[in-house]
C-alpha cells in the first residue's frame, strides 16, 4: 500500500496531444450535460419518466468523464493495480451517494445515501493511509451524526393540522427551489475546479508529491504517528476542540429544551405565563399539563 | 483500470462532493436535508485535506481533518437543536416558512 504513494505521480503524459488540448472543453461540456441531468432529476412534480431520463443523462456524463480520465491519466504500469480498482469503486459509490442525497425527495433516504457516501469516503481514507481517520469518520458520522439526523427526521414527522399524518410527500420535499439556477452555479464551479485540478501545466512539482508518510519512529503505524503528532504539535488545539465540543453540547441543550413555568417561579398576583408555545410534541413525562396548572412533579426551569 | 492514482484523482472526487453538497444546499427546502448537504461539503473538504497530507508526506492533513470532524459534530448538534426549535414554532420543516427573516 505504501508503494503507490512513492511513485512519481506527475510524470504522466497524456496519450494524445490533441486530447490534451481538448481536455478543458470536454470537462466543461461534461459538466454542462451533468448539470442538465441534475436539473431534470431534482425533486419536482414532473413525471417520473423525466426524472429517470435526467438520472440517465447524469450517469452517462459521469461514465464518460471517468472513461476520459482513465484514458487521459493512463501512464506507466501501475505498481498496485488493485488499489486503482478500489479507488474507482469507492469514488463512484461516494459520488453516487452524494448525488442521491441531493436528489432523493425523501429525507430518510437522503440520510441513508449520505451514509453510503460517508462509508465510501472512509474507504478512500484507507487508500490514503489514514486508517484512524477512516475509523473516526465511520464512528462519528455514520454512527453518531447520522443517528441524530435520522432521529430528528423521525421526531419531526409531518402532520396535517387535524393531527393526521401527511399522506405522500410534503410540498417542500417534493419541489426543489430554483433548480436551474443552482445547477448552473454549481456545475460552473465544478467545471472550473476540475479544469484547474486536471490542468497538467499548473500541477504541483514532483518533488513535493513523491514523499510518502514516514513514521516518526520505526515500526509505528500511521495511527500512532498521528497521535504523537497531535499531542506533540497540536496540544493546545486539541484542548480547544474539547472546549468547543463542550460548548456545543451546552448550547444544544439550551436551544432545544422546553421552557415551562414552574409553580414556584410565578410572581404573586400575576397570572402564570406560558413562554414556550404549545406544541403536540412533549418528551418530558412529568409535564403532561404544561400551561398554568400547578403540578408539583413538574420540572421547573429557571427563567433566564 | 490501468491507471496510476494521482493527487488529482482525490482532489477531483473531493471537488465533486463539495459541489454536489453546494447544489443540494441551494435547491432543497427541507431544513434537515440542507444541513445534510453541508455535511456533504465537509466530506469533500476532508478528502482534499487527507489527500494533500498523504502526498506531502506529513500528518498535518490528518490533524486538520480531526478538527474538521470536531467542528462538524458541534455544528450538527447545534443545527439539529435549532431545527427542532424551529419545527416546534411552525410545525413544518420548510425553510420557506421562515421567509420573513430575509433582510
Amino acid at each position: 500500500m505504501v508503494g503507490f504513494l512513492n511513485a512519481p505521480i506527475l510524470s504522466i503524459k497524456p496519450s494524445l496531444p490533441l486530447a490534451a488540448a481538448a481536455m478543458p472543453l470536454t470537462i466543461l461540456l461534461l459538466c454542462v450535460i451533468a448539470g442538465i441531468g441534475t436539473v431534470l432529476v431534482l425533486p419536482s412534480r414532473r413525471e417520473k419518466s423525466l426524472r429517470k431520463i435526467g438520472g440517465l443523462i447524469a450517469l452517462l456524463a459521469g461514465l464518460v468523464g471517468a472513461a476520459l480520465l482513465v484514458r487521459y491519466l493512463a501512464g506507466a504500469a501501475p505498481e498496485h493495480p488493485g488499489v486503482g480498482a478500489y479507488f474507482w469503486t469507492f469514488a463512484a459509490l461516494a459520488i453516487f451517494g452524494a448525488f442521491r442525497v441531493v436528489t432523493h425527495p425523501q429525507p430518510v433516504y437522503s440520510a441513508l445515501y449520505f451514509m453510503l457516501a460517508v462509508m465510501s469516503s472512509a474507504g478512500l481514507f484507507v487508500l490514503l493511509q489514514a486508517e484512524f481517520m477512516a475509523a473516526a469518520l465511520v464512528i462519528i458520522y455514520a454512527g453518531a451524526i447520522l443517528v441524530t439526523y435520522v432521529f430528528v427526521i423521525m421526531l419531526a414527522a409531518q402532520t396535517l393540522p387535524g393531527g393526521q399524518p401527511l399522506a405522500g410527500l410534503a410540498d417542500h420535499d417534493a419541489v426543489s427551489r430554483e433548480p436551474i439556477l443552482a445547477s448552473a452555479v454549481g456545475f460552473t464551479l465544478m467545471g472550473i475546479l476540475l479544469m484547474l485540478i486536471f490542468d497538467q501545466s499548473r500541477a504541483v512539482p514532483v518533488a513535493v508529491a513523491t514523499a510518502a508518510i514516514t513514521p516518526i519512529l520505526p515500526g509505528e503505524g500511521s495511527t500512532q504517528s498521528l497521535g504523537r503528532y497531535l499531542f506533540n504539535h497540536q496540544l493546545l488545539n486539541l484542548e480547544l476542540s474539547g472546549l468547543i465540543l463542550t460548548m456545543a453540547m451546552v448550547g444544544a441543550i439550551v436551544i432545544a429544551r422546553r421552557r415551562v413555568v414552574g409553580s414556584g417561579l410565578v410572581v404573586e398576583g400575576e397570572a402564570p405565563v406560558l413562554i414556550a408555545p404549545r406544541t403536540p410534541i412533549d418528551d418530558n413525562p412529568h409535564s403532561l399539563t404544561v400551561d398554568g396548572v400547578d403540578n408539583p412533579r413538574q420540572k421547573a426551569y429557571p427563567q433566564a | 483500470m490501468i491507471t496510476q492514482l494521482t493527487l488529482q484523482h482525490y482532489l477531483g472526487v473531493g471537488a465533486i462532493l463539495f459541489v454536489l453538497g453546494l447544489i443540494g444546499f441551494m435547491t432543497r427546502r427541507n431544513l434537515i436535508v440542507m444541513f445534510l448537504c453541508t455535511e456533504l461539503m465537509f466530506q469533500g473538504i476532508a478528502i482534499n485535506l487527507i489527500a494533500f497530507g498523504a502526498y506531502h508526506g506529513n500528518l498535518a492533513g490528518q490533524a486538520f481533518t480531526v478538527f474538521v470532524l470536531v467542528i462538524a459534530a458541534a455544528e450538527a448538534s447545534l443545527a439539529l437543536g435549532l431545527v427542532v426549535l424551529l419545527f416546534r414554532q411552525r410545525n413544518t420543516l420548510d425553510a420557506d416558512a421562515w421567509r420573513e427573516l430575509r433582510g
